[in-house]
């Protein structure tokens, strides 16, 4: 008893935390920005470069290593088992935590095995490359609203956005392009032909994704009319039919559900993991030790938690806390740091919630063959997004405010409900008789 | 086959994958929340363990530890008499049928005594022991078992694994009334306490019973009972 009041009042201070940590945050992007204003520059330059370290170098990163630990002992609860616990400071084990410096200390501290006939500038450069375009895609991410936060008297205004470009969305399928030459490098400049073919296989998978990936997307562009996530996100503010936000979740539900499987396959997560394979099978990191392989598997995380921003941003209403929007921002006023600080402490809740449904996943199907992986693209994924451009290009057509789609998207989520919740038991005597007796005949 | 498996084709919801996907989902969502909410109990006996709330069946190891079952060939002991005398007469019946050669008996006289022997030196090396049994059924006076109940503790060096007999005597004591220095008195035993012994062995039983399951503390319950006690656990049903 005593641990569920415990783990309900952990799970409930999670989103007040993140609530203070972007207040501690939005102030101190705020001071950067003055200084930088101070200093003479123009005027969102500091606090794009604070929010460059805060932002990306501090939450992502940090997002990320803890990831790593998370996942093992999220893994663990969902096994019935216990998970990493051994390692205590004073007498506790604090939820596993302490093994990220065991990990980062075993990285750090291996034997830097090189190959002998390795292309040196690839060899060095495919970490690198692996782990940049997954993390510079955070960019674009909007954490929080902008909003005028006063330092000294000055008010200055502060978005949690490292930048704010006009063309967002096409950024993010240009980095996640860009992802795909870290893994072709890793494979090809090993000079190891098991590494080359787990390198061919990545990347043919990682291409295959990226055209679903851009398509399923492109629903979402229609319906808020913009390429740019910050306005995507105050789109999906707009109140339907006086009540239901317009959030990407029930405007685009098959949307939805193809570009969180692609995101999946880009970052070549379980159970589309086959290129790492894990013991099983021998991967394009193969003769990567030491801290280059940490990089790769940290890109791999990190690129968990920022296409979790990105589902987010899309699909759940981005910063908008959807319970309860009105009543709190009338309570804190609406323009001030707190409720930005409110709204961001949602996108990071929402960030942690699809970062926790992607491990799930990952747990719950077993990993898939390289052809079911191409056939489940080509022949199933692209043509139900084509399908679903279509149908949203329609029904935009018809009706610009986003009713007609929203009740489109609702009634497929009803229909998804159903088809999921319709299971037939099957009886156990549906065997034919004939063919029990002709067993019982070969048995004996 | 046995049975007959119920092998038929995907019917079409099934083909679409993602109902049953979806519904998979939220089977290890619930393994987690049942997890996440409700800590494992640490109860050492795991099936009796109540799988409502929270279903893991770890235990954490060196702290709780599954009591082995009678019968279970363990630490080797060399039992001890009333008196605080190893039973053993260095026969050397075990060291002989040792397949792995592990035991190293000096046999030695007791000064009043012509007829008994008893061990100088009874040296086991528990890394060549292959645990298989053969000294405890080869043993005629019931001297050495393997009834400790725990397996031999882990070490940094090999000579910490050499048991001589001051270790390797340990245990509670056991007397039967047709032991030879019980029934025609020894010259190395007190008379008073040659009495005490009498009145405490056990007689000779009637048919072959299983020694072991009747020295006391072995059932798996009873040890996980015991274990229970000193974790301080509620005791169950």
């Amino acid at each position: 008893m005593r641990r569920f009041f415990g783990m309900v009042l952990l799970a409930v201070s999670v989103p007040i935390a993140m609530t203070f940590l972007s207040r501690v945050v939005y102030q101190a992007v705020g001071w950067v920005e003055a200084l930088a204003t101070g200093a003479g520059a123009p005027p969102t330059y500091g606090a794009a470069i604070a929010n460059v370290v805060v932002l990306m170098a501090g939450i992502v990163m940090t997002m990320g290593a803890a990831l790593t630990v998370a996942e093992r002992k999220w893994s663990a609860m969902i096994q019935n088992r216990i998970g990493p616990n051994r390692i205590r400071v004073f007498g506790q084990s604090a939820g596993g935590i302490f093994f990220l410096a065991a990990d980062a200390l075993k990285m750090l501290t291996k034997e830097n095995i090189e190959p002998s006939q390795r292309s040196r500038v690839l060899y060095e450069l495919a970490p690198m490359a692996a782990f940049a375009p997954s993390f510079v895609l955070f960019a674009v991410v909007p954490l929080g609203p902008p909003v005028d936060v006063i330092v000294a008297g000055v008010r200055h205004t502060v978005a949690l956005q490292v930048a704010n470009i006009d063309a967002g969305l096409l950024f993010i399928f240009g980095a996640a392009s860009l992802a795909v030459y870290g893994t072709a490098l890793a494979g090809w400049s090993s000079n190891n032909k098991f590494a080359i073919l787990g390198g061919v296989r990545a990347t043919s998978q990682m291409i295959s994704y990226e055209v679903s990936l851009g398509l399923s997307l492109a629903g979402s562009m229609m319906a808020y009319q913009s390429l740019k996530l910050d306005d995507m996100v105050r789109a999906q503010g707009q109140l339907l039919w006086g009540g239901l936000p317009a959030l990407g979740f029930f405007l685009q539900p098959v949307g939805l559900l193809v570009f969180f499987v692609s995101a999946f396959a880009e970052t070549k997560r379980a159970p589309f993991d086959l290129p790492e394979g894990e013991s099983e099978i021998v991967g394009y990191f193969v003769e990567y030790p030491g801290m280059k392989f940490g990089m790769m598997f940290l890109a791999e995380f990190i690129e968990v938690v920022v296409l979790a921003a990105i589902t987010a941003a899309i699909f759940f209403g981005g910063w908008h806390p959807v319970f309860f929007e009105q009543t709190m921002r009338e309570a804190v006023g609406a323009g001030s740091v707190w409720w930005a600080s409110i709204c961001a402490g949602a996108f990071l809740t929402k960030i942690l919630l699809l970062c926790w449904l992607q491990l799930v996943i990952r747990w719950t199907l077993p990993r898939f063959r390289f052809d079911q992986i191409q056939k489940l693209c080509w022949k199933m994924r692209l043509p139900v997004t084509l399908g679903n451009v279509f149908l949203t290009a329609a029904l935009i057509l018809v009706d610009p405010s986003l009713e007609l789609l929203a009740l489109v998207g609702l009634a497929e989520i009803a229909a998804i409900v159903v088809v999921t919740a319709a299971v037939r038991r099957k009886a156990e005597g549906t065997v034919k008789p004939g063919a029990h007796t002709a067993a019982v005949a070969v048995g004996h | 086959m046995p049975y007959q498996l119920p092998n038929a084709d995907l019917d079409l919801r099934e083909r679409m994958y993602f109902p049953e996907v979806i519904r998979g989902v939220g089977i290890i969502m619930k393994q987690f929340f049942r997890n996440f909410f409700f800590g494992r109990e640490k109860d050492p006996d795991i099936l009796a363990r109540d799988r409502s709330l929270s279903q893991n069946a770890t235990l954490a190891y060196p702290e709780e530890r599954v009591p082995y079952p009678p019968g279970y060939r363990g630490l080797h002991r060399l039992v001890p008499r009333e008196d605080g005398r190893p039973r053993c007469v260095a026969c050397y019946m075990c060291a002989t049928i040792c397949p792995a050669q592990c035991i190293y008996i000096e046999a030695g006289e007791l000064p009043e005594d012509p007829i008994e022997k008893y061990p100088v030196k009874f040296v086991i090396d528990e890394l060549r022991c292959i645990v298989c049994g053969f000294c405890v059924e080869a043993c005629p006076k019931d001297a050495i078992r393997m009834d400790t109940g725990e397996h031999a503790p882990p070490s940094y060096t090999r000579s910490a694994q050499v048991w001589d007999e001051t270790r390797l005597l340990r245990g509670p004591t056991v007397s039967y009334q047709y032991d030879p220095w019980l029934r025609r008195g020894s010259k190395s035993i007190p008379p008073e306490k040659l009495e005490e012994m009498r009145a405490r062995a056990k007689p000779f039983p009637a048919n072959a019973t299983d020694e072991y399951a009747q020295t006391p503390g072995f059932s798996v319950r009873a040890l996980a009972a015991e274990e229970r006690e000193r974790a301080k656990l509620p005791p169950k049903t």
